[in-house]
C-alpha cells in the first residue's frame, strides 16, 4: 500500500479540476462523509486513484471525543470508504461534534481530563476494532480551554497516542493557532510531541480577527505557519504534508504558489 | 360474370408486381437518402476537442444564445463588463487581450449600454455569431443553412414515393382491390420521411464526439460540483457556461445574472446537469433560489470542515 508521500491537497469537488491537473501529486485527502459507502467514489477521485495517487479518507463526523460510544454505523462508513479507495490509513479528529443528541455542526475540543482521555481512548479502540487500516488522530484548534483541564496539550495527546497506538495527524496551523491564542510557544509543543508518529501534516490558512488567530481554511497560509512547518520538518520530517483549503478558493496560480511554499518549507519535490 | 374483374388490374399492373417494385424502389431510395445524410453529417476531418474555444463549444452545444452567454461569462469574470440598475450592460474594464470577435461585439454593445436580452438584436453581435457559425461550418462541425437544406432534399425523393403510393391506394380502393400491404409500406415510409425532414441536426457527428469528450473532461465544471470559478479562471468560467448553460452563469455571478435578466436553467439537450453530488450528511444548504421562476436545481455539496 502507498502511504501518503510528499505534498498533497485536500480533494474537494469545487477544485477537483485543479487537483486533477497537478502533475507530481501523489496523495490527496477526501472528506470521508462525502463519499458514499456503497460507491462509486466521485469520478475525479476515482481518476486520481487509478493514476496511483493515494487517497486518505478524513472523517469529520465520528465524534470520537463524545461521552457516548462512537456510532458503529459511522465507523462502518469510514471503513467502507477506506476499502473503496484502497486507503492505507484513515484520519479523524480528537473532538466531539454531538452531545446529548444535539449536533454542534463543527468540531469541539475535549476537556483535557483523565476522564476524557479514558472516554476518547475507549471510542478510538472501538473504531480501531472495526477499521481495516490504521487511524491517524488530529488534534483540533481551540479558541478556549476548559476550566477543569488536568493535563496540558502535549501530555493529553501523548497519553491518547500511547494508549491507542494510533498515528498522529498534526495540523501545523492548529498548533500555531493554539499557541498563539494561549500565548505559548508552538515550538515548545513540537518538542514534546512524538513527531516520528506523524502520518502526515495538515497546513491551512487562517486570519486574525479580534486579537485571535482563526484557523479558517479559507485564507492564504500565513508566513508564521510556514516557518513553523519548516521548523517541524527540520526536527523530524513526516512522510507527507497537505494543503487544506475549504472555501474561498483563490485563482489556480495562488493555489500552486501555496503548494510550492509547502514543498519548499518541507524540502519535498514540487507537485505543480 | 365473375371472371371479369379478376383480369382488371389497377393501371394494368397486378398488385403483387406493383408492391414488389414499390418495395424495391423504397429500399433503394431510403438507402440513397441515408447514405447521403450520413455523409453530410459526418463532418470530414474535424479538429480535436481541445482546439475548440468556449464560444465554439457553446454554439455547437446550444446554438447562438449559448455563445452569447458564454461570452458574457468570460467577459464578466475578467471584469470587463457589468450591469447598471436599468439592466443595461456596462463596459467596466478594457477588452481582454484574447478577445474573440463575439467578445468584441458584446463589449462594444456594453459601451453602448445595450441590455443583455437585446444583444442578439444588434447588428455587431449577429454578425459575429454568423462568423462563428460559418467558421464551425467550414471546419466540419456545425451545419450551416446550405448543408441543412441539402439534408432536406433527400427526403423529398421519399415524399414523391409516398405520393405515388397514396395515389395507387386510392386507385386500388376505387377498383375494389386489396391494398393492405401497400398501406403498411406507405405508412412506414411516411413516418421515416417525417423523421428525416424534422430531425435535421445543427451539428455533425464530429461535433457530437468533441462535445462528449469535453463534457467528460470538464465534469468538474458542472454546477452540481459547485465549481470554484476563481480557481478555474475566465477560461474555465466560459467553458462552464458553454457546456452547462445559464445555470453556470447564475452560479458564477448571481447578482450580475439577475440584474442582467439572464434566463435561469437553460441547458442544452444532452448536457444535463444531473451529476451526482456525493452522499454525505455534512452538506449545508448552499445557495437557494431567490426570486424568479426557479424550478429545481440549487446548489448541492456545501463545505465540509475538518
Amino acid at each position: 500500500m502507498n502511504t501518503p508521500y510528499g505534498v498533497g491537497i485536500g480533494w474537494r469537488p469545487e477544485i477537483s479540476g485543479f487537483v486533477a491537473e497537478l502533475p507530481g501529486l501523489r496523495f490527496v485527502e477526501v472528506i470521508a462523509e462525502s463519499v458514499p459507502a456503497a460507491g462509486p467514489p466521485p469520478d475525479g477521485l476515482l481518476e486520481l486513484h487509478n493514476r496511483g495517487v493515494t487517497v486518505v479518507p478524513h472523517g469529520v463526523r465520528l465524534s470520537l471525543g463524545g461521552a457516548a460510544p462512537v456510532e458503529p454505523a459511522r465507523v462502518a462508513h469510514l471503513a467502507a470508504v477506506a476499502q473503496l479507495l484502497a486507503a492505507p490509513l484513515v484520519s479523524e479528529h480528537i473532538a466531539f461534534v454531538r452531545a446529548g443528541g444535539l449536533e454542534a455542526g463543527h468540531l469541539l475540543p475535549l476537556p483535557r481530563t483523565h476522564e476524557a482521555v479514558d472516554a476518547v481512548c475507549a471510542n478510538i479502540a472501538r473504531a480501531q476494532a472495526d477499521l481495516p487500516v490504521p487511524i491517524a488522530l488530529e488534534p483540533i484548534a481551540a479558541l478556549f480551554d476548559w476550566p477543569d483541564d488536568e493535563l496540558d496539550e502535549a501530555a493529553f495527546l501523548n497519553e491518547i497516542l500511547e494508549r491507542t497506538g494510533a498515528l498522529l495527524l498534526l495540523d501545523v496551523a492548529n498548533v500555531y493557532a493554539n499557541a498563539r491564542n494561549r500565548g505559548t510557544d508552538p515550538v515548545a509543543l513540537l518538542d514534546r510531541l512524538p513527531l516520528e508518529r506523524v502520518a502526515y501534516l495538515h497546513v491551512a490558512g487562517g486570519a486574525e480577527r479580534g486579537g485571535f488567530y482563526h484557523d479558517t481554511h479559507t485564507d492564504p497560509i500565513g508566513r508564521e505557519v510556514l516557518e513553523l512547518l519548516a521548523e517541524l520538518c527540520a526536527r523530524h520530517r513526516p512522510p507527507a504534508a497537505m494543503l487544506e483549503r475549504d472555501g474561498h478558493y483563490p485563482p489556480a496560480g495562488e493555489l500552486r504558489t501555496e503548494l510550492d511554499a509547502v514543498a519548499a518549507a518541507c524540502g519535498f519535490p514540487v507537485v505543480t | 360474370m365473375t371472371g371479369f374483374a379478376v383480369d382488371y388490374d389497377t393501371w394494368g399492373v397486378p398488385g403483387p408486381t406493383f408492391i414488389t417494385l414499390y418495395l424495391a424502389a423504397t429500399v433503394i431510395a431510403v438507402a440513397v437518402v441515408l447514405v447521403r445524410r450520413r455523409a453530410l453529417l459526418g463532418g470530414r476531418a474535424a479538429p480535436p476537442a481541445d482546439q475548440l474555444g468556449p464560444q465554439q463549444v457553446a454554439y455547437l452545444n446550444g446554438g447562438a444564445d449559448f455563445a452569447v452567454w458564454t461570452s458574457l461569462g468570460t467577459l464578466r469574470s475578467r471584469g470587463a463588463i457589468g450591469v447598471d440598475s436599468e439592466r443595461r450592460l456596462t463596459a467596466d474594464g478594457p477588452l481582454p487581450p484574447a478577445a474573440t470577435q463575439l467578445d468584441r461585439a458584446i463589449h462594444y454593445a456594453a459601451t453602448q449600454r445595450i441590455p443583455a436580452r437585446d444583444l442578439r438584436r444588434t447588428e455587431w453581435v449577429e454578425r459575429a455569431l454568423v462568423e462563428l457559425r460559418d467558421g464551425l461550418d467550414q471546419r466540419g462541425l456545425a451545419l450551416g443553412p446550405d448543408r441543412r437544406a441539402a439534408l432536406r432534399q433527400g427526403p423529398l425523393l421519399l415524399v414523391a414515393l409516398v405520393v405515388l403510393g397514396v395515389v395507387r391506394i386510392v386507385a386500388g380502393l376505387a377498383n375494389d382491390r386489396p391494398v393492405w400491404y401497400l398501406v403498411l409500406t406507405v405508412l412506414a415510409l411516411t413516418a421515416l420521411t417525417i423523421v428525416l425532414l424534422v430531425r435535421v441536426p445543427r451539428r455533425t457527428r464530429a461535433a457530437e464526439a468533441a462535445l462528449r469528450t469535453l463534457r467528460q473532461r470538464n465534469r468538474h465544471l458542472a454546477p452540481a460540483a459547485n465549481p470554484a470559478y476563481a480557481t478555474y479562471g475566465a477560461a474555465g468560467a466560459g467553458m462552464a457556461v458553454a457546456l452547462y448553460g445559464t445555470a453556470s452563469l447564475w452560479a458564477l455571478d448571481p447578482v450580475f445574472a439577475q440584474q442582467a435578466q439572464i434566463q435561469r436553467h437553460v441547458a442544452a439537450g444532452g448536457a444535463s446537469t444531473t451529476g451526482g453530488c456525493g452522499g454525505g450528511s455534512t452538506a449545508g444548504a448552499s445557495g437557494g433560489c431567490s426570486g424568479g421562476s426557479c424550478g429545481g436545481g440549487g446548489g448541492c455539496g456545501g463545505g465540509c470542515g475538518g
